[in-house]
C-alpha cells in the first residue's frame, strides 16, 4: 500500500505550489500515471481523499491521467482565487 | 487559474536518490536493488553470493524488512558489512532510508553494494534508491505469469533471476513461458537461472555481476 505515501507526496507538492498564491484554494490536482508505474489509480484516489478529508483543502479533486511506461508525474493544479 | 506543476510526484525521493547515485559514482560503487515477492530467495541468493566471495571483496549489504533483523543476522555470518533496515510497516525502501542506513560507513572501502528490498513486487518499483540497476528475483514456486501480473518491476529490471530451479520437476512452472512473458514486458532483460540449494547457475550470476560492474 505505497499509494498512501504517494498521495502524501502529491499533497506536499500542492502545498509548495500554493505558496505564491495566498488565500487561493486548490480545486483539483492532476497526476499522470504510467501503466508500468505500479500505482493503482483507484487506491491512490482513495488514499488522497482520506488525507484531504477534514483539512483546509477539502473538497479537492484528484484527476488521474493515463501516461506511457513508468511515468509518475504531476500535471497541473487548478486554483480558485480569493474573490 | 491553472498552475502547471511539471515535476515528478516522488521528486523528494528522487532528489535523495540522485545524491546517493552521485556518492556511489564518486566512490566507484556498483549498487544493485534486489526486488521480489516474499520468499523468492533474495536472502538465500545473497548468502550464496557472499559465501563465494574472497574475504578481500569490498562488498556490503543493506537488507530491508518490515520487522526483525533475521536477514541481517543470516548475512552477517559471511564477515562482510551488513545492516538491517526495518521499515516498521512500510512496504518498500525509499531513498532516505538507504541514506540513513549508510551513515557511518566508509564508502571509499566499498566496490559493491547489494540493497535487498522489502519482499513486494509492487511498491518498491516506484522508489529509486540511487542504484545502478534493479534485479528482480522470481522463483519457480510462484507462477510463470508473474511478469504479466506485475509488469512494472519486470519493465524496470535489467536482470531476472529465476530462482529455485532445482524444484522445477515438482512444480507446474513453465520456464520458457516465464521467460517469454518477461521479455514481452522488457525485451532487453537478462535472464539467469539459479538454485541456491545446488548452486546451479551461481557462476552465471557472479559473472554477470562482474560484467555489469565493469
Amino acid at each position: 500500500m505505497h499509494e498512501m505515501g504517494i498521495a502524501n507526496s502529491i499533497l506536499d507538492a500542492v502545498r509548495k505550489e500554493m505558496a505564491p498564491y495566498p488565500g487561493a484554494r486548490p480545486v483539483k490536482v492532476t497526476v499522470r500515471i504510467g501503466t508500468m508505474a505500479g500505482v493503482d489509480p483507484d487506491s491512490l484516489t482513495f488514499c488522497f481523499q482520506a488525507l484531504v478529508s477534514g483539512t483546509e483543502f477539502e473538497p479537492m479533486e484528484l484527476a488521474v491521467e493515463t501516461a506511457p511506461a513508468d511515468e509518475l508525474e504531476l500535471g497541473s493544479l487548478e486554483l480558485e482565487e480569493p474573490s | 487559474m491553472n498552475v502547471t506543476m511539471e515535476r515528478k510526484v516522488l521528486s523528494e525521493n528522487d532528489r535523495i536518490a540522485a545524491e546517493l547515485r552521485e556518492q556511489f559514482r564518486t566512490h566507484g560503487i556498483f549498487a544493485l536493488n534486489l526486488i521480489s515477492s516474499p520468499g523468492s530467495g533474495k536472502t538465500a541468493l545473497l548468502e550464496r553470493t557472499l559465501a563465494a566471495f574472497d574475504s578481500s571483496k569490498r562488498v556490503a549489504v543493506l537488507t530491508g524488512d518490515i520487522q526483525t533483523d533475521a536477514d541481517a543476522q543470516r548475512l552477517a555470518r559471511y564477515g562482510f558489512p551488513v545492516r538491517q533496515i526495518t521499515t516498521a510497516g512500510a512496504c518498500h525502501l525509499d531513498a532516505r532510508m538507504v541514506q540513513r542506513a549508510l551513515e557511518g560507513w566508509d564508502l571509499a572501502q566499498l566496490d559493491l553494494l547489494f540493497i535487498e528490498n522489502v519482499g513486494n513486487l509492487v511498491c518498491p518499483t516506484s522508489y529509486d534508491l540511487g542504484e545502478a540497476l534493479k534485479v528482480v528475483v522470481l522463483s519457480v514456486t510462484e507462477g510463470d505469469e508473474k511478469p504479466l501480473k506485475y509488469p512494472g518491476i519486470f519493465f524496470k529490471s535489467k536482470l531476472m533471476v529465476l530462482n529455485k530451479i532445482d524444484l522445477l520437476p515438482y512444480v507446474p512452472f513453465d520456464i520458457e513461458k516465464a521467460i517469454a512473458n518477461a521479455r514481452s514486458i522488457q525485451p532487453e532483460i537478462d535472464i539467469i537461472r539459479t538454485s541456491c540449494t545446488t548452486d546451479e547457475g551461481l557462476k552465471d550470476w557472479l559473472a554477470w555481476l562482474t560484467l555489469r560492474a565493469a
